[in-house]
């Protein structure tokens, strides 16, 4: 249903002509975020620069029951910005400023808008950083990173976005602008920004956030390790987490990955191996030193070719240079492909890397591996041509069956992309009916009526109202009844 | 109630077993809740006997209560009602342990200690170290969200809970979460039952992430002559490229405990890793205080377990937490001094992390009234920079004076009172312990 021209009034009175968009060609940029495959332009694109507007913009929607899409930078792989239904997409990237620092207390407080690696540019001189680091670093919004909960390469050590949240100013479905937490610890209640991180924009939109702030550590440390097998260098990622070490990054890539980096990227990855392991240290010079050289200790023993540590910060941004701009060297594979988030318990790793051989076979399609080893976090691209609905149809299935092992070894969906759009189906391969009944009645106390990013992170249900219906335990018979 | 209590008595032995409900007189007045005697106390087995338990409570209209060690049954506002007492100690498996994976699945029994044995044979361990942890079920202390000196590094239990299994008030099991180290996977069910003190459901089962124990673990004392330097010393470690696994500031009295000093503030800085990371750190840790007008003095292995009976709990006094902010060290103690006014003689000694702010104050025993005061001035001081000073432990009669948890905003509150309307419309789970007597 298209929006009634007194809406688009109200609207444009709330965001002004400058924070309206509504022609066919401004609406089709918003038209889906970083996964292309999905597609479903807003009826309008409201671009606020106040909580207090986007609080406006919430109220009337709900009067006029409109859905609202949360966007920031769009650079989501799930669907997650993309207007299902249409409705009004509401663009935070004019809220992205910096509203305080506070190194003292660890903190900063921003808007939803900034863009992630500002935050850390800002305080870097200081010696601070803000941990979470998604590949898309560069350009996505803080926002997004607490819609999604993201994750990135050092996660494993310093953990995901929730680990770093303190607190948040968010408008909820319900028009209410609520604070929940600030930079003092320990408050009395439920923990409503844990549990409102991570939730796609489905409880509303968020309008500030309070992060902790990490002192960088003394050293980083580098390596490269290459293995003739995916297997191999799997049991290496198991024994260097077995002897004690936490990497703050642990990162795999596999042959076909290696030979697409080499050629795109000149990275100088290791030709003719099978997989490259790349293992980042940070803490205290001495153990950095210590656990660097126990870590390559290991990768020998496991068979590894050839193991490098990078003796300065060129050297260090080479090693990763390859690593972060894969995903556009696959490029040179096939025209597109799908990224799979699927994850498994780091010793499920050998298993895993087996199984996806076998469906790659099966399926004759190409797979491209490239992945956070060190929390088993799997992402495979399935390479497709979008020309032959052929090889669409294959990669789909690969795809599909590949989340089904990762599952059927005690994985989770997905590890740090989120379910959006894309993956709501897959949602009860995790989950049972009384687990999705529970996050559907939550999802009510936040947006009663279903308007916030509809059809994202919950599947819909053919029956209305409750949905999903649990399973009552069985009492036995007894004269009580 | 509608049916007679000897049918319900044995419908409730018929799921957990006639050894394992008792309505025996002496029995229900030892499990009271705040002098309420439970009809019945309950010890199921398995998470199935927990369901089957709950949803009977619940068509019957029973107000339930859950426990583990029964050690922060004293927390919250005083109990409502509570006719049915479920304990949770039989739940006492640990499913499943992976130490590849640097996980555990427990059953909410398992008291920490337990886990602890386990996980010391593969060097790994649960960095979870409030209090007298080790006696404590691991359900009861997710659901209090206890927390210790090692919170500064590696988070609450709200960091490391990945899974959790857990009975809603109608009796259906439910499960949030995942048993990997790293998921996204729907929304983080798992935060929200963590400190939700068992009013959204009974955690029955837990995944919980795991750490390696570092080669080595070395302790140093710096005692400052007062709050004010402890905080800008504390400062100066956390501004530094130092990692320290648990940085403490605590009173005078906590050093008089401890023996070692009798004024001054204590800061206590642990450093773990490897042997040559942790010497070169505190010798990077004494040239900080050398340059402070201070001495690092290495302390011995079994300082941490000295500091943790600092916190002994006494009679007919009070634990009370602060939630505050490291640059407010000196003025949360001087608030904690400024409050003591009003219970004069008692013993009360303060301390915490100087990188959260996050402090723990132990108050000896005193009237309830003086306890309430106590905490009432304490509030007053502290709000003026947002902060939050919540009863973890007392007497019925402290918790009826004053508002244990203190304050929630409005627009939290709303949303708080919305979630309990949602899973526990009818308010059988810990009626009246919660929040704003949710």
């Amino acid at each position: 249903v298209p929006l009634s021209p007194q809406f688009l009034e109200a609207l444009r009175a709330i965001v002004g002509s400058e924070g309206l968009i509504v022609s066919d060609e401004g609406r089709m940029v918003y038209e889906c975020d970083m996964h292309t495959f999905y597609k479903g332009a807003p009826d309008a694109v409201a671009l606020p620069s106040t909580a207090a507007q986007v609080q406006a913009i919430v109220r009337l929607c709900r009067r006029d029951k409109v859905p609202v899409v949360p966007r920031g930078s769009g650079t989501g792989l799930i669907g997650g910005a993309m207007a299902a239904r249409g409705g009004v997409m509401v663009g935070l990237n004019r809220m992205n400023a910096i509203l305080e620092i506070d190194i003292p207390n660890r903190c900063a407080t921003v808007q939803p808008g900034l863009i992630n690696l500002w935050l850390t540019n800002a305080v870097r001189e200081r010696g601070w950083f803000f941990a979470p680091d998604p590949s898309s670093q560069m350009v996505s919004s803080i926002g997004g990173n607490v819609a999604t909960n993201a994750g990135g390469p050092h996660c494993l050590k310093h953990g995901i976005t929730t680990n770093h949240v303190l607190g948040l100013e968010i408008v909820t479905g319900a028009g209410e602008l609520v604070r929940l937490g600030d930079a003092v610890s320990d408050r009395p209640g439920y923990d409503l920004v844990g549990t409102a991180v991570g939730a796609e924009g489905t409880f509303g939109l968020v309008t500030a956030v309070t992060v902790r702030l990490m002192h960088a550590a003394e050293a980083v440390k580098t390596a490269l390790a290459s293995f003739s097998s995916m297997e191999m260098a799997a049991e290496a990622v198991s024994a260097i987490i077995a002897a004690g070490i936490l990497p703050a990054a642990l990162e795999m890539l596999d042959e076909v990955m290696i030979g697409a980096i080499n050629a795109g990227v000149g990275a100088g990855y290791p030709e003719k191996s099978a997989a490259v392991l790349l293992i980042e240290l940070d803490g205290p010079l001495a153990e950095v030193e210590a656990q660097a050289e126990r870590a390559a200790e290991i990768c020998r023993e496991r068979g590894a070719l050839d193991v490098r540590v990078a003796r300065d910060d060129a050297e260090r941004t080479l090693l990763w240079k390859g690593r972060k701009e894969a995903a556009g060297a696959v490029g040179r594979l096939a025209p597109t492909y799908l990224l799979q988030d699927a994850v498994v318990p780091r010793s499920k790793l050998p298993v895993i890397m087996r199984q996806m051989e076998e469906i790659a076979i099966r399926h004759n399609v190409l797979l491209a591996n490239v992945f956070h080893a060190g929390d088993g976090n799997l992402h495979p691209l399935i390479c497709y041509d979008d020309r032959d609905p052929d090889q669409l149809a294959r990669a789909k299935a690969a795809n599909e069956e590949l989340l089904a092992a990762a599952i059927a070894l005690g994985g989770s969906v997905t590890g740090e992309h989120g379910i959006g759009y894309d993956k709501a189906k897959n949602l009860p391969m995790q989950y049972a009916d009384a687990d999705l009944n529970f996050m559907y009645r939550l999802r009510g106390v936040f947006d009663p009526d279903r308007l916030m990013n509809p059809d994202k992170l919950l599947p819909s249900h053919p029956a209305c109202g409750e949905g999903f219906r649990p399973e009552r335990p069985v009492l036995p018979a007894g004269t009580w009844i | 109630v509608a049916v007679s209590t000897r049918a319900l008595v044995d419908g409730f032995r018929a799921i957990v077993g006639a050894a394992h409900a008792t309505d025996d007189r002496e029995a229900r007045q030892r499990a009271a809740v705040d002098g309420v005697v439970p009809q019945i106390v309950l010890s199921p087995a398995s998470t199935d006997q927990v369901a089957a338990s709950v949803a009977l409570a619940a068509s019957e209209t029973l107000a339930i209560v859950p426990r583990g060690s029964g050690s922060t049954l004293d927390q919250g506002l005083p109990a409502e009602r509570a006719d049915v007492v479920l304990d949770l100690r039989r739940l006492d498996r640990i499913v499943e342990y992976n130490p590849d994976d640097l996980t555990v699945t427990v059953e909410a029994g398992v008291t920490a200690g337990a886990l602890a044995a386990t996980l010391d044979r593969h060097a790994q361990f649960l960095a979870v170290d409030p209090p007298f942890a080790a006696t404590r079920t691991l359900g009861g202390l997710a659901a209090t969200n206890a927390s210790g000196p090692r919170r500064a590094r590696y988070g609450t239990l709200r960091d490391l809970l990945l899974g959790v299994r857990f009975v809603q008030a109608d009796g259906v099991t439910t499960w949030g979460g995942s048993k990997v180290v790293k998921s996204v996977t729907g929304y983080d069910v798992p935060k929200l039952m963590v400190g939700a003190l068992g009013t959204l459901g009974v955690i029955t089962e837990m995944t919980l992430r795991l750490h390696a124990r570092p080669d080595v673990e070395r302790t140093s004392l710096v005692v400052m002559p007062d709050a004010a330097a402890a905080q800008r010393f504390s400062a100066r470690v956390v501004d530094s490229v130092l990692q320290p696994g648990r940085l403490e500031v605590f009173d005078a009295a906590v050093l008089t405990a401890l023996g070692v000093a009798r004024q001054g503030v204590g800061v206590a800085v642990s450093f773990g890793s490897v042997a040559a990371a942790v010497n070169a750190e505190t010798a990077a840790l004494e040239s900080m205080a050398r340059i402070a007008g201070a001495g690092a003095a290495t302390m011995d292995a079994e300082f941490w377990r000295r500091y943790e009976r600092a916190w002994e709990r006494v009679d007919g006094g009070a634990l009370v937490t602060i939630g505050s902010l490291p640059t407010r060290v000196a003025d949360t103690f001087e608030a904690v001094s400024h409050a003591a006014s009003a219970i004069p003689g008692v013993d009360v000694r303060a301390g915490g992390s100087a990188m959260l702010g996050s402090f723990r104050v132990s108050v000896g025993r005193a009237a309830a009234v003086a306890l309430g005061d106590f905490v009432r001035r304490l509030r007053g001081t502290v709000a003026a920079w947002g902060g939050h000073v919540m009863v973890q432990g007392a007497s019925r009669d402290v918790r009826a004076n004053v508002d244990p948890w203190g304050p929630v905003p409005a627009d939290a509150l709303a949303l708080m009172r919305s979630i309990k309307q949602t899973f526990d419309p009818g308010r059988l789970l810990n009626p009246g312990r919660y929040v704003d007597g949710l």
